[in-house]
């Protein structure tokens, strides 16, 4: 079940994440397991877990470029897009999650599987 | 120099950072040849970083630590052959001996980086002296480490330090032992140093300025004499952290040269054509003789896969600039580069969080900083790229050190 546009969550205008930049949504208000970043990689926006899978840094704290967020901590990296690690020490997958933009919004859209009431969600 | 075929049969030896990054990025780079991966340990191949921090702490356990889980040898088709030491090679019959039997093989690389440096004093082998390596000191370590355990740390380096740090947050009385007033004055320069080692004191760590000259058994505990005074202090343990010996004996018995290290040139290749090495076993010369051995994680990562690059042939890789960091009391230091040259700081020395900056000609050549690791990707990039940059900018902390690198893409004073 994809979920529209009415679930997702405005987490910033465009002027207020720059290319490069991240904005951490937290957990309670993305009503998942983790908090969630949302990147802006060049014009592109992209989420993920925040949680580097590694150990326990903030993937907000990241550096962002080329489709790529990595780690501030041991430099692990993840795909923007996909969520994939891309080698050591950063070895397992994180989450990717989708991003709209409309009009001038950024909205975040969390994945099903990291909803913490484990359900589809209810619409408002 | 490049091999006129590529080898069948490439034995990796050495199963820690430095060789699973070579099997890694020999699959990356589509060899599909036999690999063999022998570790001495019996464990899964981990992380060592951990050992001196989380693992001491109990943040983490053994099996959070591993590098890779034992399905993704599988699925790369890495036969990973743990608790097999290996005895000796034989490069010009392209053999490599084991505790039982002989393997056939076209390349060697050597991975089997270093061990601790023994405390070199009478008493010095007392069982109450131990030191930290290998996940199973780790783990026996931790379990002497009870609260009002009296810990004596020799060597105030990277990992003494790190012991020092654990330890007193386990409730352990540590006292901490090096001949350096400053250690690590010659990496970060003396202010940060200071304020680095300043961080015990104000921890509740004693700090001794001296050498230990014996060890004296006390039944059960042991009591250590300083040099050049009359100090002793008593100790139920101790842990020594006076660096590592690069662990080049398969090498040299097999005549191939060594000098504190695997000696290789920058494409990691040893003077035979057969033999590789990586990681801290390995030491790199310039035209002008031998390095000195960067003893890091990150050098070991990437001098693995540049290991398995020169295997292969493939063109040698970009290496990034040299880091590494540590933690102690809540501090995350990370070192970038070589600190030389003018220092521009940004922030307060001591406080919460800071960066310094080294710069020659106008150029970042290395970066210090504490708690600031974004800022130390910028850095990093600024080195690698060559930019220049003007110090008034580095030491602005209303500049964006992003917008230093990639220059037109963020304004200063963005959100974060
Ligand atoms: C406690 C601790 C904390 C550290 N913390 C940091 C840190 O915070 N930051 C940082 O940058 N660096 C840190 N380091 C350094 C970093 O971990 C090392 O530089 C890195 O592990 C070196 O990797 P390596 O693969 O070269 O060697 P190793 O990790 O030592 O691996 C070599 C392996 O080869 C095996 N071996 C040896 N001989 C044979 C043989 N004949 N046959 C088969 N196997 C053999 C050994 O058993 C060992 O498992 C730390 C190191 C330690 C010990
Ligand atoms: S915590 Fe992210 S790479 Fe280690």
């Amino acid at each position: 079940m994809t979920r529209g546009i009415d679930h997702a969550i405005p987490v910033c205008s465009v002027d207020e994440l720059q290319d490069g930049e991240a904005v951490r949504v937290p957990r309670e208000q993305a009503g998942t397991a983790d908090d969630i970043t949302v990147f802006n990689d060049n014009g592109e926006y992209f989420a993920l877990n925040d949680t580097c899978t590694h150990a326990s840094a903030s993937l907000a704290e990241g550096w962002v470029e080329d489709g790529q967020v990595e780690c501030p901590l041991h430099s692990g990296a993840f795909c923007l897009r996909t969520g994939e690690a891309l080698g050591l020490p950063a070895v397992t997958d994180t989450v990717a999650h989708r991003v709209d933009v409309l009009g001038r919004i950024v909205f975040l859209l969390p994945d099903e599987s990291q909803l913490t009431d484990g359900s589809g969600h209810e619409p408002a | 120099m490049n091999r006129p075929e590529l080898p069948r049969h490439v034995a990796v030896v050495g199963a820690g950072l430095a060789g699973v990054s070579a099997c890694e990025q020999l699959r990356e780079l589509g060899y599909d040849g036999r690999l063999t991966l022998f570790g001495a340990e019996p464990h899964l191949p981990y992380d060592r970083p951990p050992l001196s921090k989380d693992l001491l702490l109990g943040k983490q356990t053994a099996d959070e630590i591993v590098l890779r889980k034992a399905e993704w040898y599988a699925a790369k088709d890495i036969d990973l052959r743990l608790g097999t030491p290996v005895t000796a090679i034989r490069p010009d019959e392209g053999r490599i001996e084991l505790v039982h039997g002989t393997v056939a093989v076209d390349a060697i690389l050597l991975a089997t980086g270093g061990r601790p440096r023994p405390l070199p004093v009478p008493g010095g082998d007392h069982p109450a002296i131990t030191v930290l390596r290998s996940l199973d000191d780790a783990v026996a370590l931790k379990d002497r480490l009870a609260p009002g355990v009296r810990l004596g740390v020799i060597g105030a380096g990277l990992i003494g330090a790190e012991v020092a740090a654990s330890a007193t947050v386990l409730g352990c009385q540590a006292t901490l032992i090096d001949p350096a007033p400053l250690p690590l004055e010659h990496v970060v320069g003396a202010e940060i140093a200071d304020l680095l080692h300043s961080q015990h004191r104000a921890n509740g760590v004693r700090v001794l300025v001296g050498a230990v000259a014996s060890v004296e058994d006390l039944g059960g505990a042991i009591r250590l004499h300083l040099s050049d005074s009359n100090e002793t202090v008593d100790c139920d343990v101790v842990v020594v952290g006076v660096g590592i010996v690069s662990d080049d004996s398969l090498a040299a018995s097999a005549g191939v040269a060594v000098n504190r290290g695997v000696l290789v040139d920058s494409a990691q290749r040893s003077e035979h054509p057969r033999i590789f090495a990586a990681g801290d076993a390995a030491r790199p010369t310039g035209p002008d003789g031998p390095l000195p051995n960067v003893e890091h994680w990150e050098s070991a990562l990437h001098e693995g896969k540049a290991a398995a690059a020169a295997i292969i042939g493939a063109p040698e890789p970009v290496r990034p600039v040299s880091r590494f960091w540590s933690d102690r009391y809540g501090w995350h230091l990370e070192v970038v580069g070589e600190f030389r040259g003018e220092v521009v700081l940004r922030g307060e020395l001591g406080g919460e969080s800071f960066a310094a900056f080294a710069l020659v000609d106008g150029k970042c050549v290395g970066a210090v900083a504490v708690n600031r690791p974004s800022e130390m990707k910028a850095a990093r990039r600024l080195i690698e790229r060559g930019l220049p940059v003007r110090a008034g900018h580095l030491a602005d902390e209303s500049v964006d050190l992003r917008s230093l690198v990639t220059g037109n893409r963020t304004p200063a004073g963005g959100p974060r």
